[in-house]
């Protein structure tokens, strides 16, 4: 590098010659004809750039690759006139201007930019490594340099005490429908009439986007939650909506621009169809938390993953997950804004984010992991419980990879597959099965398998006989 | 860098605009064609500064429309490799940040502690032309490079 922009400089001394040259004409008495004079030399360096070439960027590198020769000879020229003792130091001084067209190629060329490598500025068509599209419509960066990205960004993020939070949109922090398409229902008839006195409650939280043809709710609590987790964390949206949708979401968000800035990622910047990933996310793994709402598309990163019930508000919404029950918006509710998700979830971020950040580790956080803490803070839900499952699991399905089973654990619950004294909890939709009567005859908690995952969602054991098993 | 020169184009008229004010609205015109682009050879067109010539019109053959060949004197600003230039810091993200330079887009990488808002002084080191945009690669790491001024004033 400093070699290249000692090459540079050469090229600069020469530019600043011909000023200099000019500079020295301008002296004579004629002063009125300056700027004529100076625009035609200006012309006749123009002109004097090949015109044949169709790509003017190709001349421009000519003209720099003569200039610098040109510039070398006049170099030597000028050393060799002033006398015979100077000649070593002209020797060298040719040395090193070889020296330097050698070492100019040895960039590496970390990462491009239309073209154009954006560490030397030189002309770097090669697309590999990711693809940041979010950051500059073509932009690529090498593994090597997202790895140093990465290590120089974590360092000074710790300084600030501060982690990486990755949010989606849709089901997360909103709830979005089209209101063309007849997928109102009656009773959501009020939201379409902006002057409906059943909107009041809604007021800032509930927009009507004519320009996409859409009505977007956002969740309760989100203002406060992304004010308080911007304290915490540097955040990101990462969506597998449209750029433009994305966008417009961040600024109902974000109208100031301070949460996000230009760290929206979506659909198009994905390296895989239909997974999200963390490879264009410009944060160490270690350091990085996700909320979502769906698990699939994070199945290289379970383990960074906080997931999130899903927020319906309205009724297309329902309609998509098939689920036959009425929205928030046709009963005329909503989440609490105290308890509901976002605040939950909010309080674990806080948890993690404290742990994260001991005290008694001085001022070295380099060996923490945000996947360790979220583990651990996890396991602590359901411990001491052991759980039996019954009439859970389809017959030749092997229990130890069911869905709940690998929750229960995950929580930090023990799972067996025959009773015993020492089990707590037995899972079931049926009071009739034997385990189920075994666990009523020997009092022990008989919960259906929604405990389950209320916990998981809620982050702490919720009281059994809010889940009873019902007779069939 | 910038450049006074006499550029020249082919102006096509519609023969409503024939009469007095013919030269008027051909000037009118050719600023509003101009003015504000971007060719690959000569840079951003900044202003229009006089005309020089128009030639003898030819009407087009079917359409009534005339040709003229019009030379114009105008400013224009076209970048180079190595040169300075003042920008202002439009954004910034991990990989480096964006500057503008009245139209031309300038990328910086590997920046330490850069705002938004702020004036630097940087020089160019790379220049990608298209027909309608020109985009640089710049470097502030070098003697009498960098910020000049922050968005706060201080």
């Amino acid at each position: 590098m400093e070699f290249h922009n000692g090459e540079n400089k050469i090229s600069c001394s020469k530019k600043y010659n011909w000023l200099f040259k000019m500079s020295v004409v301008d002296v004579a008495p004629l002063n009125s004809s300056n700027s004529d004079d100076f625009a035609a030399f200006l012309d006749t360096e123009l002109e004097s750039t090949p015109n044949t070439s169709p790509e003017p960027e190709e001349d421009a590198d000519e003209t720099h690759h003569s200039d610098i020769n040109r510039t070398k000879r006049q170099k030597i020229e000028v050393m060799e006139s002033d006398s015979a003792a100077n000649e070593s130091t002209s020797q060298h001084e040719t040395t090193l201007a070889v020296d330097a067209s050698v070492k100019k190629n040895i960039c590496t060329h970390p990462s491009g930019m239309l073209g154009l490598c954006t560490k030397c500025g030189e002309k770097w068509d090669n697309q590999s490594g990711v693809r940041l599209e979010y950051i500059h419509k073509d932009v690529w960066v090498s593994d090597d340099e997202a790895a140093r990205i990465r290590e120089r960004d974590l360092k000074n993020l710790l300084r600030h005490k501060k982690l990486y939070l990755v949010l989606d949109l849709d089901h997360t922090l909103l709830n979005s429908t089209h209101f063309i398409d007849g997928d109102a229902t009656q009773e959501e008839g009020y939201l379409m009439n902006p002057s409906d006195p059943m909107q009041d409650p809604l007021r800032g939280s509930l927009f009507k986007l004519n320009s996409m043809q859409m009505m977007t709710k956002l969740r309760p609590f989100v203002h406060t939650f992304l004010k308080e987790a911007n304290k915490l964390f540097e955040m990101y949206i990462y969506t597998m909506g449209e750029r433009a949708y994305a966008l417009e979401m961040a600024n109902l968000l974000d109208p100031g621009k301070v949460y996000f800035e230009s760290r929206v990622i979506t659909r198009s910047d994905c390296t895989r169809e239909h997974k999200k990933d963390l490879d264009v996310v410009l944060g160490q793994e270690s350091a990085v938390l996700i909320l979502d709402d769906t698990e699939e598309v994070w199945d290289k990163r379970k383990e960074n993953l906080i997931l999130m019930e899903r927020y319906h508000f309205f009724a297309s919404s329902l309609k998509q997950f098939k689920h036959r029950c009425k929205s928030l918006s046709e009963l005329k509710s909503d989440e609490s804004e105290a308890d509901g998700t976002l605040a939950t979830v909010l309080q674990v971020l806080k948890k993690i984010h404290t742990m994260f950040f001991d005290p008694d580790l001085g001022e070295n956080f380099s060996g923490q992991d945000v996947r360790q803490i979220l583990g651990t803070v996890r396991s602590q839900i359901l411990k001491g419980c052991k759980i039996v499952f019954s009439h859970i699991f389809p017959i030749d399905f092997k229990a130890e990879n069911h869905k709940l089973w690998k929750m229960a654990e995950r929580l930090g619950a023990t799972c067996a597959k025959e009773v015993d004294p020492s089990v707590t909890h037995v899972i079931s939709t049926d009071v009739a099965t034997a385990k189920s009567r075994w666990a009523v005859h020997q009092k022990k908690f008989l919960v259906e398998p929604r405990w389950l995952e209320a916990a998981n969602y809620l982050w702490q054991r919720q009281p059994e006989d809010r889940f009873p098993v019902n007779k069939i | 860098m910038f450049f006074h020169i006499v550029l020249e184009r082919n102006m096509q008229l519609h023969p409503r605009h024939f009469g007095r004010e013919l030269r008027e609205k051909l000037v009118s015109k050719l600023m509003k064609d101009v003015e504000g682009t971007c060719s690959g050879r000569h840079g951003f067109v900044v202003a229009i500064t006089g005309i020089e010539d128009i030639g003898k019109g030819i009407i087009r053959d079917g359409t009534g429309f005339v040709t003229f060949p019009v030379k114009y004197l105008c400013v224009v600003f076209r970048p180079f490799k190595g040169e300075i230039l003042e920008a202002t810091v439009t954004m910034v993200n991990k990989m480096g940040f964006f500057a503008e330079a009245g139209p031309v887009q300038i990328f910086v990488s590997n920046h330490v502690k850069i705002q938004k808002d702020s004036e630097v002084r940087l020089k160019i080191i790379g220049t990608r032309v298209n027909a309608t945009e020109i985009f640089c690669i710049g470097t502030i790491k070098d003697d009498f490079l960098g910020v000049i001024s922050d968005p706060a004033g201080s």
